[in-house]
């Protein structure tokens, strides 16, 4: 269970890794992205192959339980148009060994890695969209996921941060600590790097459907492609805003 | 251990004792990003030691002569030239900073009275001329002393120009420009034994140079895959054999080094010789990977060997062996339950080289806290030095540092928890023929040498 904790820590603080490499003066460094995206890797096979789940956090550490899709999808909606929302309310397909995410939406925090990450495509924002809508207490990783993250939120609770997410949708702003959104940007990672690449929305959007035969096996080859496509191939600045919403809460 | 060239290999670095020497560089608590040193490489012959930092600059140093009157300041390095060699670019096209941080100088071996090096930063590399002027002509006949133009009917006699001596004045011009062949950053680069030509590397690709050609470069190596998601390792760092011209190695990421031979292809994408150590499973961990990435090599002075510098630990190569080193040695083992904490705090990213001495019988790396590490091949003794103010009296003698890694702290020692990883050691050089070292710690730079004399 430990390692489970830990590989959690470690997947926080490589996401914030990456997210604070982007606006490194001088241009992402290839070499050190890479081996933080072996480690993000490492780290996440690890979670995911980890059996069993943290026990159940108290409530009141990260957020209101009445969580809606609009939140996963708040992170689309900022560029793009959402995916699909019929499945929303529904559960999607759950994946062995997951079963973190069943009644625990807060557990979308680090729980959407096992259902984003492994199954991608629509199914794993369904699926972290339906956990989400479950009212549930948090995991407890949030507030260290959070500062982990840097987001110099120091005390404010989680509850705060969801409901304006709630409240004004995109871009959010430094204190959005949305599940949904890490859940997305998780599942990005996870599915694969292409849509974090790509300038258009409908390469973002891409990304998820392509995920869809994206297994566990693939990703760590997607997960490379990030630094060196963002180092050379495009403006990491045209790249970032639309992601804005997501990647803050990192 | 032999000081001097050609001297055999009795003895070991632990024999001698190392002395403070200098420390060039602000004392300010505060130190400057700019003002932080990223490179130090002395010259073939040792008389010149460079110095290149996070603002572009490069300072270089020259050795005093020794003279009978100052017996005690035996070759002190004083300041001999400082320019600025890189300036922060911007690349519109791809919205991105140009660093000018100066990530290595190579001199190239004397030709004539002027030095010449190169030094790179990210993007770009430049041949650089140092010369010396140590006297001005005087007396034309079509121009003032103050330069201006005579008017040519006013002259009615003729008189030949004296050259007079005059302040030392030593002037650095930039003679080449090698740019825009890179995509990534370059990390090091290396001038060849046939001092024609010389290689640069990024993290991708292994360039091969002509000094006297700027607008060409022949690409060696190319480790780009088609697929960029398809990319598990990069380039760390090249060095080209010391004797032979053809010969080249590089290493990766994932701990590999690669030997190519120029005369088998065009292309090096293959190499001739692969080195690997298998990894050893019982250490294996979510930074197995980032610990094992080389950040250095460099082949000793025979040719016979390279060394590697990784996270953890120094490795010596036969090349002509290469399932396994020869010689592992251990720099700062007790961080290994560390990973975790040096991860989060980008730390384990930090890339530390390494340096023979002149008969490749002592190699030495830096650590953290300031600690510098020297490891004797022939007798396997270590030491750990520290490049402080606190011993920075004039050739007072360095005392051996030891870390304690659990258990009861000695006296004088220091426990993990208490190093400042902030007061990192990156950069060491060692002169090419004596016991002298050169060794960075962030903006200072200090200097030792041996007891002996």
């Amino acid at each position: 269970m430990e390692f489970k904790l830990e590989a959690h820590r470690i997947v926080s603080i490589s996401l914030g890794k990456i997210y604070s490499a982007r606006g490194q003066r001088g241009g992402l460094k290839l070499h050190k992205n890479l081996l933080v995206s072996l480690v993000l890797r490492s780290a996440r096979q690890v979670y995911l192959s980890e059996p069993g789940c943290p026990p159940e956090p108290p409530p009141a550490a990260c957020g209101p339980p009445e969580d809606e899709p609009p939140p996963c999808t708040t992170a689309w909606a900022a560029g793009e148009a959402p995916p699909p929302q019929d499945e929303a309310g529904r559960g999607g397909p759950r994946l062995p060994g997951a079963d973190c995410e069943g009644p625990r939406p807060r557990r979308c925090c680090c729980g959407c890695s096992c259902c984003c990450a492994a199954a991608g495509g629509e199914a794993n924002r369904a699926d972290c969209a339906a956990a989400a809508e479950a009212a549930a207490p948090p995991p407890p990783h949030c507030p260290r996921k959070r500062s982990a993250g840097e987001r110099g939120q120091a005390g404010s609770p989680v509850k705060k941060p969801r409901r304006e997410v709630e409240e004004e949708p995109p871009p959010g702003e430094q204190e959005d600590m949305e599940t949904g959104n890490v859940a997305s940007l998780i599942s990005i990672f996870g599915s694969s790097f292409s849509g974090l690449l790509s300038k258009e929305p409908k390469g973002r959007r891409r990304a998820p459907l392509d995920g869809g035969e994206a297994t566990v096996a693939t990703t760590p080859t997607d997960a490379a492609a990030e630094p060196g496509q963002i180092c050379c191939d495009e403006p990491v600045l045209r790249t970032l805003n639309p992601w804005s919403t997501a990647i803050v809460a990192f | 251990m032999a000081g001097v060239a050609g001297g055999g290999g009795g003895g070991g670095s632990n024999d001698f004792q190392w002395c403070f020497s200098q420390v060039k560089g602000a004392i300010d608590e505060d130190v400057a990003e700019a003002d932080i040193i990223s490179t130090v490489e002395f010259n073939y012959s040792g008389d010149l030691l460079a110095t290149g930092d996070k603002g572009g600059r490069v300072v270089i140093f020259q050795r005093e002569q020794e003279s009978k009157s100052r017996p005690h300041s035996r070759g002190e390095y004083n300041v001999y030239s400082t320019f600025q060699s890189h300036e922060p670019e911007f690349d519109y096209l791809k919205s991105l900073e140009i660093e000018e941080k100066i990530n290595k100088i190579r001199w190239l071996p004397q030709q004539n009275a002027a030095h010449f090096l190169l030094s790179t930063n990210d993007k770009t590399i430049k041949l650089w001329k140092i010369s010396e002027r140590d006297k001005r002509a005087e007396g034309y006949n079509l121009k003032d002393e103050d330069g201006r133009l005579r008017d040519p009917f006013r002259i009615t006699a003729l008189r030949v120009p004296i050259l007079k001596p005059m302040d030392l004045m030593v002037e650095a011009s930039p003679r080449r420009i090698f740019a825009n062949a890179h995509t990534y950053h370059i990390n090091s680069i290396s001038v060849n034994s046939d001092h024609e030509t010389y290689l640069s590397a990024d993290d991708l690709r292994i360039n091969l140079w002509h000094l006297e050609i700027t607008d060409r470069s022949f690409n060696i190596v190319d480790i780009k895959p088609a697929n960029m998601e398809e990319l598990t390792e990069v380039i760390t760092a090249a060095e080209f054999h010391p004797h032979h011209c053809n010969v080249f190695v590089y290493s990766s990421s994932k701990g590999t080094i690669r030997l190519c031979d120029m005369r088998s292809s065009a292309l090096c994408d293959r190499h001739s010789k692969f080195f690997e150590e298998p990894e050893d499973p019982s250490s294996r961990s979510f930074f197995s990977e980032i610990i094992s990435s080389i950040s250095d090599v460099k082949f000793s002075h025979s040719g016979r060997y390279m060394m590697t510098r990784d996270y953890l630990s120094v490795k010596v190569w036969d090349l002509n062996m290469e399932n396994r080193p020869v010689e592992t040695y251990q720099v700062h083992e007790y961080l290994r339950s560390k990973l975790c904490s040096l991860y989060e705090n980008d730390c384990i990213f930090d890339k530390f080289e390494c340096c023979w001495n002149g008969s490749d019988s002592a190699i030495m790396t830096g650590s953290y806290n300031n600690f510098f590490r020297m490891f004797d091949r022939s007798t396997r003794r270590d030491v750990t030095l520290e490049a402080s103010r606190e011993s920075s009296k004039p050739r007072a003698v360095l005392k051996p540092r030891k870390v304690c890694t659990g258990g009861k702290r000695k006296k004088d020692e220091i426990s993990v928890d208490s190093l400042d990883f902030n007061k990192k050691i990156l950069h060491t050089a060692w002169h090419p023929m004596e016991n002298i070292i050169a060794v960075a710690a962030t903006n200072n730079l200090y200097i030792f040498q041996d007891k002996i004399n």
